[in-house]
Parts: structure tokens; sequence; C-alpha cells
């Protein structure tokens, strides 16, 4: 582990490097100081809300300062602050699309882990095989994402003097990535890793450092000077270029080199004939070095083996390489290429990952974490080990916290920091929770959205939550039946049953108030399943009314309907209170008993009452008589 | 990297951010409140006040005062929406001291805490097609003592709200119906958090903080942090005493218990200016930050009580950076990053490392261009 304390390498969110120092960021925010209060919220993520306010001053200071306000006459400012906005060399919305197009490479990568990991419950070699493949698609994926390959020059006349074209410049993310799936992924060029290197510095060596004297910035200079210098093999800068694209095995550059030397000039050609000899000797060994690699592609020199002959040259140029590295590596400004380079070729995961993290940001570690460990038990290890200072975590799952942290400050990036969160094992659902509640729920499209993430990962607890907050901000919004929904879909019983209760006291009073809740009661639907708690309401309800028809009418017919709404609804146990006065109590009563009389007679039309529920009403009907006197 | 959200009018005095940021309520020294609305979830929009108002009228506005959005000519008739008990209102002319958010669950509602001490509970509400208004829904008054602190926590199924009182007493309210904001009970009286250590007479409490943690799920028992600075009144003067101790509710007893205290004995004349209880995502252990006058400690307390009852605590560090009172501490929504602001006019940030080793991470410098 990196150990000092204060060490930005293995901080948990990349706040820009200064290991020494704790970086410090004045806040513009115009106030007139001085400033008496400083309070602040972390909004979304990595966002911070600071609120500056100004002291507070007596009347008569105020009334001084009248004339000279400017700044001095507002109580303070509240500014939005972003914290760790990293990589300053990706626009924004190149970064997004790059967090939108990483998802489903992601996704799927994690997901053919699990199911590997159901497959085969002990690692074989099939099952690396196999999971190896896997990265590697992941890895071209995601490499497409970050911009394409430079093409090699596509002009069919070429000019003898343009030994060197400067490309539009690749961007250092895409570069990275290239150079960590070379060393950790792509299984097949392993044997050729360095040629691969040639071909990466033939692309890439200009990102290296913006200071130093790399060979791209030789180059670069090498071929303005071409056009003016008549006798360019005077120039030491010439021999210099071609070493230097020697080498890296830049060869095609060290061959157009060799052939702008003067004794190539028709008008010097004979008199410079042995010259001309050995020039064109080594041009032509340069063309036909051996490379050991499967192929070349078009326009690219030397001669392909596919066995291991110059393995021991090899080893010596990929020493030069990282001499060279090693060399770049004092320089303060070099760029963080150099430093994964080198802690590539020291193997040392640790200065990866701190790398990649300090020059490229949460989502390059997040996602390169994934080819580190395809070859390696001891990264496999580092990285997937629990550790109590971390919480409980490894530090793979901190990586993902933080990048989907970084994901939700903002508000159209909130959305795929799940993907990431519910790939963490320990904490990742516990910080969705915290995600999803701390969004704002006034949005209606905003719910839906959160109670779909919800459903996904079966977040109940979380879903209920996000319902009640939805249910009183209707509710209390004057969207009462809006409201009920919502608690309904909570299945939010205690604020259910406050409004129940407040309904219920309105049910049969024929005023204003009444018929407002009565509408509500209503809307509920007449489908009382659905309505929930609120069910036994509309049965109240339409009891209530057939109990006014009998006293209306006292018709049999009537009778018997308020017979059977009393047995449907089970209304008499109803347990808070007696529901019916001693007056309605009695009159049910006497009805139940014209009702038992009218069975004995020959027209009497059987319905299809239960067989004991005569007795079971007129049992509830004396209980609830009986409560009626007492609590009168 | 920043940009600016609002501007606040002159004798701003505190704010207070709602739970997902997007409503700033502002406290000012007149007793009035303002609340700032940002737009949507779009990053591009800044606060707009949407509603100013006066929670504690001066004693020459006895009338209740809407003072933003200012009312139409033509409804200006009407009765105002904002309400005040004034018979009821101790009136004092005085600011606003600190504006709490009720969690979501409860609606879009505030606790305020004037300088006099009282507090009272503020709720946005609709009704029919009216527009939207800020409505009182209670005042909790004391004769005897002034609210110096007041903290919302949710069980599963209440509300609930702890408040310190000059006294020295702490108060734990239950709102009885989760609908209304105005009917609350005292479920707990805490009289004796620092009655016990005095000998020779009643304690003044100058000032407290409080902080509830925040509960993952319902298994969880509900227990909150508080800390506590007082006069103790000696021979012939008086001493300053700290207190921080950690309270958790006894489900089967129904009765709140300290289950562990956060300093030694050593601390006790160090003042606690804020504390802050971060959010659990799954670590095996609470982490709790305190700021006093000798810095910020960080401390890990155990999840569940030991044999005695008390919770095993350790102080991790004790981190110094503020020149002067630290003043606010907030942990960002992952329980990583804390956030502490002082009287040196700067925010800093602290992170602990892959070693569990914590530093400064970066610091805001807010005090303008001098």
């Amino acid at each position: 582990m990196p150990g000092r304390p204060s060490d930005t390498k293995d901080a948990l969110v990349p706040f820009p490097p200064e290991a020494e120092t704790v970086p410090l960021y004045p806040v513009q925010h115009g106030v007139k100081p001085p400033i008496f209060r400083v309070f602040v919220s972390w909004s979304r993520g990595n966002v911070l809300q600071v609120a500056c306010i100004r002291p507070i001053e007596d009347e008569s200071v105020r009334e001084e300062r009248n004339g000279a306000g400017e700044g001095g006459d507002i109580g303070g400012k509240v500014m939005e602050v972003k914290l760790g906005a990293s990589d300053g060399n990706v626009e924004e919305a190149e970064r997004r699309r790059i967090a939108y197009g990483s998802v489903a490479p992601f996704a799927l990568l994690q997901s053919r882990r699990n199911s590997l990991a159901t497959i085969y419950r002990v690692s074989s070699s099939s099952s690396v095989t196999e999971w190896w493949q896997h990265v590697l698609e992941y890895s071209k994926s995601i490499s497409e994402l970050l911009g394409n390959t430079a093409l090699p020059s596509s002009s069919v006349i070429e000019d003898p003097k343009m030994v060197f074209q400067a490309t539009a410049r690749p961007t250092p993310l895409k570069a990275a990535w290239q150079l960590m799936e070379i060393f950790y992924v792509d299984r097949h060029s392993f044997p050729w890793i360095l040629e691969c290197l040639v071909d990466w510095l033939g692309e890439y060596d200009g990102l290296l450092s913006d200071t130093e004297v790399i060979v791209h910035r030789k180059l670069v200079k090498l071929q303005e000077k071409l056009v003016n210098v008549q006798v360019i093999e005077d120039d030491s800068e010439y021999w210099e270029g071609i070493s230097s694209a020697l080498s890296i095995g830049w060869l095609e550059v060290v061959v157009k080199l060799l052939r702008l030397h003067g004794s190539y000039q028709l008008d010097q050609l004979d008199s410079r004939e042995t010259e001309n000899g050995l020039v064109e000797a080594v041009a032509v060994l340069v063309s036909t070095m051996p490379r050991m690699r499967l192929d070349l592609p078009m326009g690219k020199l030397g001669q392909c083996y596919r066995t291991k002959p110059d393995f021991v040259k090899g080893l010596e140029e990929m020493e030069g390489l990282a001499q060279k590295c090693m060399q770049l590596k004092q320089c303060p400004t070099s760029s963080g290429l150099v430093g994964l380079l080198i802690g590539i070729l020291g193997e040392s995961t640790e200065v990866v990952m701190a790398e990649c993290l300090k020059s490229f940001g949460p989502w390059m570690v997040t996602h390169s974490l994934e080819l580190l460990t395809t070859d390696s038990d001891q990264t496999e290890i580092l990285l997937h080990e629990e550790r109590y200072s971390l919480g409980g975590i490894s530090i793979m799952e901190l990586h993902r916290l933080i990048y989907a942290q970084v994901l939700s400050s903002h508000p159209l990036t909130w959305q795929i920091a799940p993907t990431y969160l519910v790939s963490c094992p320990k904490q990742g659902l516990g910080l969705l929770e915290i995600l999803l509640y701390k969004q704002p729920l006034q949005n209606h499209v905003m719910i839906l959205k959160n109670l779909e993430i919800c459903r996904l990962y079966e977040l109940e607890r979380i879903s209920s939550c996000v319902k009640e907050i939805a249910g009183i901000y209707h509710w209390k919004h004057g969207r009462k039946g809006c409201g009920i929904y919502w608690f309904q879909q909570a299945h939010d019983e205690a604020r259910l049953n406050h409004i129940a209760q407040k309904l219920f006291e309105c049910v049969g009073i024929a005023d204003e108030t009444s018929k407002r809740w009565e509408g509500l009661i209503e809307l509920l639907g007449p489908e009382v399943e659905s309505a929930g708690g609120l069910g036994f309401l509309h049965k109240y309800q339409n009891f209530k009314k057939s109990l006014q028809k009998v006293k209306d009418a006292s018709s049999t017919d009537a009778a018997q309907q308020t017979v059977e709404l009393l047995i449907q609804v089970k209304l008499l146990n109803w347990r808070d209170r007696p529901l019916l006065n001693v007056t309605e109590t009695n009159l049910l009563l006497s009805k139940l008993q014209e009702l038992s009389t009218a069975k004995l007679r020959p027209e009497f039309y059987q319905s299809d009452l239960p067989p004991r529920a005569l007795s079971s009403v007129r049992l509830a009907l004396a209980t609830n008589l009986s409560r009626t006197f007492l609590e009168g | 990297m920043e940009r600016e959200l609002a501007t606040l009018e002159k004798g701003a005095r505190c704010c207070s951010w709602s739970y997902c940021g997007q409503r700033l309520a502002v406290g000012y020294n007149d007793g009035s409140v303002a609340v700032h609305d940002s737009g949507d979830s779009s990053s591009a929009t800044s606060f707009t006040c949407s509603f100013k108002w006066l929670v504690s009228p001066p004693l020459s506005l006895l009338t209740a005062t809407l003072l933003y959005p200012e009312p139409k000519a033509a409804e200006a008739n009407k009765p105002l929406s904002i309400s005040f008990a004034v018979e009821k209102f101790k009136v004092q002319p005085g600011g606003i001291m600190n504006i709490i958010w009720i969690p979501p669950e409860f609606g879009d509602a505030i606790a305020c805490v004037c300088v006099d001490g009282t507090l009272s509970v503020w709720e946005e509400v609709a009704e029919d097609i009216q527009s939207m208004m800020w409505k009182q829904c209670k005042i909790f008054e004391s004769r005897t003592s002034r609210v110096l602190e007041v903290q919302f926590g949710v069980s599963a199924t209440s509300l609930k709200m702890v408040a310190a009182y000059s006294d020295g007493h702490l108060k734990v309210y239950e709102l009885l119906n989760p609908l209304e904001l105005d009917k609350w009970q005292l479920q707990a009286e805490i009289q004796n958090v620092i009655d016990s250590v005095s000998i020779f007479g009643k304690p003044t409490c100058i000032s407290a903080s409080i902080a509830w943690c925040p509960r993952r799920d319902e298994s969880q028992k509900l227990s909150f942090a508080l800390g506590f600075n007082s006069d103790l009144p000696q021979f012939n003067s008086s001493k300053e005493f700290s207190i921080i101790q950690i309270w958790e509710f006894d489900e089967a007893h129904q009765r709140w218990l300290p289950v562990a205290e956060l300093a030694s004995s050593v601390d006790r004349d160090d003042r606690v200016h804020a504390v802050a209880w971060a959010p659990n995502i799954g670590r095996p252990y609470e982490v709790i930050a305190v700021a006093t006058c000798k810095g910020i400690s960080i401390w890990h307390v155990g999840l569940n009580s030991e044999f005695d009852g008390k919770r095993p605590t350790e102080k991790i560090t004790l981190l110094s950076g503020h020149d002067g009172e630290i003043f606010q501490l907030e942990w960002d929504m992952s329980g990583m990053t804390l956030a502490s602001t002082g009287d040196d006019g700067m925010v800093r940030l602290w992170q602990s490392n892959l070693n569990g080793v914590w530093h400064e991470q970066a610091s805001l410098d807010c005090n303008g261009e001098q």
C-alpha cells in the first residue's frame, strides 16, 4: 500500500493531487468580506452547496455604510461547488457519452462473472480461458468507446519529404486503456508485447510529456526543418532523429529519413557512390529488421517472425524503453501515461491504480480494475480482500462506490449509478438506498423512475419510503385522492387509518365538508379491493344509506338489504366503538325479528343468506346494544 | 468548479437545505424565514425565493405578515395565509437561530429555533386550488428554559423530535398523527444529563448539538448523539463543562438510555461545537465526528451494546486545521467525506485513506477577495 497519511494516491475521492500541501480553492462568490458564517450541505454525489453569509450589522453602522454599497448590500450568496472534477482533458459531454457507453459492457461482464461462478464452482482452466475471452471482449468495447485508432495516411502520392506525420492528437484516456489492454488482457499479444508497445508508441508517444524531449516532438521539429535544409546529413538533429526513431522501432520513419540523405541527390550520386551504397544498405537492413509478430499492417516495414529468436534482443530493447520512462518520470509535469507505463513495467498494481485515479479519474479506475484481475491471483486478492480500514469492503468495491458517487453528482448520470452499485456486494445497496432517497420526489417522472429502480433491485423499504413521501406531498398540496393512492401503494396503514378515521366521521353527515369527503370515497372506486384499507368505508356508506331507507319506508326488501350489508361488512363487530346508537340497533333488531317471522310465511323467497346469518347478526346487534348502553 | 445558486438578503443569519438539496430555508435576524426553491432536477437551475414570512415578529408587528410573494391587490383583503397565533406567541425581537427541515415523509416542513428559545413548526400546504402557503403548526413554549437545539428522527411508526433545553433537560417528543404536525406528545424527559455531575447547583446550558443515527432498517435501534455545554456553578465561580453521549431507545421498556460517552474525563472542559453521525451504508461500526475547541475527533462506535449495556467506542483520530471555532460538520451521502466549516471562513474536507488514516483532503476558502 502506498503509505503516507496525506498521500493522495490512496485518497477515496480524487481531488487533484498535491501530496504535501492540502489543495486550497478560493470560492469566488463576490460577497464583500468579511464573511461571518459559512454553511454547507452535500447535494447529490460530490456536489457541495456553500452559503457564505455576511455579519449582521447594527442599524447605526448600516446607515453609515449606506453610501458605500457595492456587494455589501446583500446578506450573502449560495454557491454550488463541484468536487473531484477530474480529467480536464475530456469535455463534460464527452465524459457523459463515455459513462453511458460503458454501462452495458460493464454490466455484461458482471453478469458473465456471476454466471461463470455458478457454472464452475471452482476455478478451472476452462473457466479461466472463458473469463479471459469475456474480459477481452469487454476491453475492446470500452476501447472502441474511447475513440478510433489513428489510421495510416491514406494519401496515394507520398511526399518524400514527409517523414513524419503529426496526426490529430489522440486522447490520453484511449492511450492508457490500450496500454493496459496490451499488458493485462490481450493474451495473443503477450509473445509480441514489445512490438505492441512499439505500435502503441507510434500512436501515442506524443502524449507522453508536454515539456520533455520525446521522440515525437523531436521528429515534429525535424520535419519542420527538412523543408529548408539542403545538406541534411550535416545536421546532428537528423542523426538523432534517426537513432531515436530506430530505438523505439519506427522503422518506416528511419528508412524515410535515410533516403533523404544527401548522397541520394542526383547531382551527388556519382561522387558519393560508396556513401550512398552504405546508406542504402542500412535502409534495407532496417526495412527487413526481424520483428516478432504475426503480421504487419500495410506500409509498415520489417520482417515478421513468429518464433522467439529475437527474444533476448527484445528484452534488452524493453529495458531501454523502461529506462527511458524512468528518466521521464523525474520531470514533474510528466503525463499520467508515463507513470502508468512505469507502474505496468514495474508490475505494481498499486501504482497502476494510483496513476489511473490521479490522471484519468474514477471512471478509469473502476473500469480498468476489471483488466487487472485477469491474469494474476495476487492482484485478485489485493483487489478483492475485504479490509476493516475501508469499513469492511474491498478496494474494488471502494472504487465502484466512488465512481457511483461521481455519477450521482449529475442529474443526467445518476440513473446509471445503480448498475455500479449493485455490483458492490457489501455497501452498494446501502448507498443506492440513500441515492434514491435523495432524489427530488415532487417530480412525478422522478418518482416513477425511482420506483422502477426499487422494483428492479427489490428495495422494498425505500420503495415504501418514496411512496410515502409522494403521498404526503400530494396530500399536503390539495391532491387528497392522489395522496391516498400513494399511501395505499406504500401499504401505509398508519396514515390510511388516520385518513379512514377522518372520513369515517364524515360519512352520512350531510354538510359541505362531508360531501367533499364522500366524493373522495367515491373517487377511491367501487372495487373495494383496490381501495385497500378504506374499502370498508364504501360498505359503511351503503349501509348507512339503506338504513335510511328502512327508516323511511320500512319495507321488507330494504330491511333484508340492510341485513345483507351488515353481514357483508361485519361492521357490527367494529372494535373501536359501537357504530349504531340505541335507536338504530333497536330498529335493526325489530327488522330482524320481522325477517325471522317472514321466513315462516309460504310466499317467502329464500335468499342465499348463510344458514347461521340471522343468529350471528342478532348476537352482534345485541353486543352492540350493550356496548352502546355502556358508553352512553 | 463553482456557480452561484442564490443571493440572500441582508440580515441572513442561518440556512438549511431540504433532504434533496432542492429547497433552501434561510433564517433572518428580523425573525423572518425565506424559502428558496430550485426549479427542478436539471442542473442548470438556480434557487429562486418562493416564500418569505415572519416567524417571530418584532414587537411593532403583531399581525401576520407575508413578505413574499406580495399579496395581489385583489387578494389584499383576504385573510392572510400565513397564520400566527399571536396571543400565544411569546413575541420578542430577535432572529432565527437555526432552521431544521423535517424528514420528507412528513411533508415539506421546517422547525425554527429563535434566539429567544422558542421553537415553532411550519409546513407548506395547499388547500384545494388555492396557492401554496406556509402555515404554522405548532409552537413549543417553555417559561423556564430556552430551546438550544432540535433534531428529528424517523422510527418505523412515527416521527420523533429531540430537543435540548438551556436548563440541561432533554425532551423527546413523538408525533401522534403522521398526517398532522400539530400534535406532539412528550415521550421522555431526561433531566439529569448534566445534573448528575453537578454538586453545587443547577447548571446553565450554553449550547447543544444533536445528531440522530441515520437508520438503515427497521431492526436497528433508534439512537442519537448529544453534545451539551454548560456552566457548572462552583463555590464562587463557575466552570465550563461538556458532555457527549449516545442515547438509545430501549423498545422493550420504552425508555431512553445513555449507551456511550464520547469523551475521556480530561476532555470535559473542551466545549463541543458540532456533532455529525455518518450515514452507514454497511460498515461494521458507526462513525461519528465531534468538533470541539481542540479540533475534530472521529469516533468509531460499535453497532451493538456489550454485556454491560454500553456500546464500545474508539477515538480514531483528532484532526486539526481550522483556525478558531468549528461551526458545522456535514457527512456526504456515503459517509466517506466529512466537510467542516469554521470561524476562519474555510470549508475543509476530510477523508480516510486506504489504511484508515484520516487527513485533510482539500479546503475551500470562502473569505472572498480581501
